[in-house]
């Protein structure tokens, strides 16, 4: 990180590296700042702490100063709930935070971000080892863990990329998240620009596209789906993009159709990533899933992906290096020489690798297993529906039914239910009848663990 | 609104109006399987929801004698304290 910062600062000083509500910083002084920030954690003898910042420029410092000081940062997410914060910190043992907010902190010790840069950089003893980075994540059983990385090892997905400052990314991820860390990561690493507004919803998306010559976006597959379906409430010309990069979630094909409908000019990229095992695989094509040919063979013994019993496994390049609290690696991914069960349920048709939902949300209805996305991603193609999520019900007639929650293009009080109900029943038509939706509800917007989202992996 | 055993009957001729169930000549005496209204156990199911989100209890989960025929659904309702 801190090595691609200088990097880009030797390339073009004066160059724009980020732009925010707050203003634009160049290369040259997100590297002058970061030496700051790094010998003022040296100064008090921070080896390790808590970041709840929204500005992303302000992060960028952050996150740089800490690698150049080998003291490792952790972010929270920036609206995070006071109590929460403090509950979450005592539970990763974080003493300091570097915050702006005046609600936080408890018996943590807070600094303010300025205070960082305030003071002349003169003694930096460089970290000759470990850059180490704490990245939180919901996980799929919701209780949050941490991950353990090392920006060395996660540079190491941005190795060889050539500069292009010409291009102008979209940040639609939080800098807390995985996904996120990967986006200022390739940033930086061609020297390119970083749009970030705040808030980070699709319409702030769709308004940095429509105002700030951005070129490249990377977001999840429901974010996207918002950001079109904005653009043509708002009737609205949408720019040419050069890329376009889904992660996070599987790509539906309708979605993968419209994007490349909507953006002509641009590559489509899925990421298949995680906050565990890091990015493992791109698929640049733009048809859902992942080619047959990104799996691992005896005539491709180097690949990282490989289907087992119905499952993606992985082997991570840039993973982990373990949970917070836990020390060494899992000894189970040692004995499987590195390979790791993914949850990700996929079925091998034809040439591709199709994903058909997390393994933990399989439904059984009367003994026959339901995977959610297949049914999921009919529904969600139909044109009067916004978004679905479906998952199981309990029924004590056949132990669960398929149940579907619908968030109707047209708005919940305009939509016309008893037609969209139709609409989906010719839709699974095609699916064995255990697959059909036995229980449809209509709503304004998924409450899932206080977010309104879809989440199908990991952040 | 209306009484829970009215609720009950309007919910059963939504879900046979949905599943395309014929409901000609259909009295409290029809039987919901085999050569009554037919219904297996995913359309019993989903009935059994539909009941619950409207009454908030429903005949098929209640754990007692499971219903045979239409009119014991609403005798489930006439025995069950009102929500």
């Amino acid at each position: 990180m801190i090595r691609l910062i200088e990097g880009a600062a030797a390339a073009s000083p004066s160059h724009t590296a980020v732009v925010t509500p707050e203003g634009s910083t160049s290369y040259g002084e997100l590297l002058h700042d970061a030496r700051r920030v790094a010998a003022a954690l040296q100064g008090r003898n921070i080896t390790r702490f808590a970041i709840v910042e929204p500005d992303a420029a302000w992060v960028i410092r952050l996150l740089a100063g800490a690698a150049l000081a080998g003291a490792e940062p952790c972010q929270y997410q920036a609206d995070i709930e006071a109590l929460e914060f403090e509950e979450q910190a005592r539970a990763l043992g974080h003493s300091v935070v570097v915050t702006r907010r005046p609600d936080l902190g408890g018996p943590l010790e807070i600094i303010r971000p300025q205070e960082l840069t305030g003071q002349a950089s003169h003694q930096i003893v460089q970290s000759a080892g470990a850059q180490p980075l704490m990245i939180r994540t919901t996980g799929t059983t919701g209780l949050p863990k941490a991950a353990r990385h090392d920006w060395q090892f996660l540079a190491r997905t941005v190795a060889g990329i050539r500069p292009m400052p010409n291009q102008r990314w979209l940040l639609a991820y939080g800098p807390h998240q995985f996904a996120g860390i990967q986006v200022l990561l390739h940033v930086i690493a061609c020297q390119a620009t970083l749009l970030a507004p705040f808030p980070r919803q699709p319409r702030d998306g769709l308004e940095a596209l429509l105002t700030d010559r951005v070129t490249c976006v990377s977001a999840t597959p429901t974010y996207w789906r918002f950001l079109l379906a904005e653009a043509r409430s708002r009737k609205v010309k949408l720019p040419r993009l050069q890329q376009v990069t889904l992660g996070g979630e599987a790509s539906p094909a309708d979605l993968l159709e419209e994007l490349k409908t909507s953006f002509p000019d641009a590559r489509v990229s899925q990421v298949y990533a995680s906050t565990e095992f890091g990015s493992v695989s791109s698929v640049k094509d733009g048809l859902p899933g992942i080619g047959v040919d990104a799996l691992f063979s005896e005539s491709n013994p180097t690949l990282n992906l490989r289907v087992k019993d119905g499952e993606l496994w992985v082997r991570a390049v840039a993973g982990m290096i373990g949970y917070a609290g836990e020390s060494g690696a899992d000894p189970s991914i040692a004995a499987a020489e590195g390979w790791q069960a993914t949850g990700d349920l996929v079925e091998i048709v034809g040439e591709r690798v199709l994903f058909r939902g997390r393994k933990s949300e399989v439904i059984n209805v009367g003994g026959v297993k339901v995977h959610p996305l297949p049914v999921e991603d009919r529904i969600t193609s139909l044109e009067s529906v916004a978004l679905a999520r479906v998952f199981g019900r309990a029924n004590p007639l056949t132990g669960a039914i398929v149940a579907v929650e619908i968030i109707p293009m047209s708005g919940l009080a305009e939509a016309d239910v008893e037609s969209i109900r139709l609409e989906i029943k010719s839709a699974v038509a095609d699916l064995p009848r255990a697959w059909h939706p036995r229980s449809v509800t209509f709503v304004d917007a998924f409450e899932t663990r206080g977010e309104k989202t879809v989440r199908r992996m990991e952040e | 609104m209306g009484t829970d055993q009215s609720r009950a009957r309007a919910v059963i001729s939504q879900f046979l109006q949905r599943t395309n169930k014929s409901v000609d000549g259909m009295t409290d005496d029809t039987g919901l399987w085999g050569d009554g209204l037919g219904l297996d156990s995913l359309e019993a199911a989903e009935l059994s929801a539909m009941l619950e989100d409207e009454l908030g209890s429903d005949p098929f989960s209640a754990g007692g004698e499971m219903p045979e025929r239409v009119g014991d659904i609403f005798a489930f309702y006439e025995a069950a304290p009102s929500e």
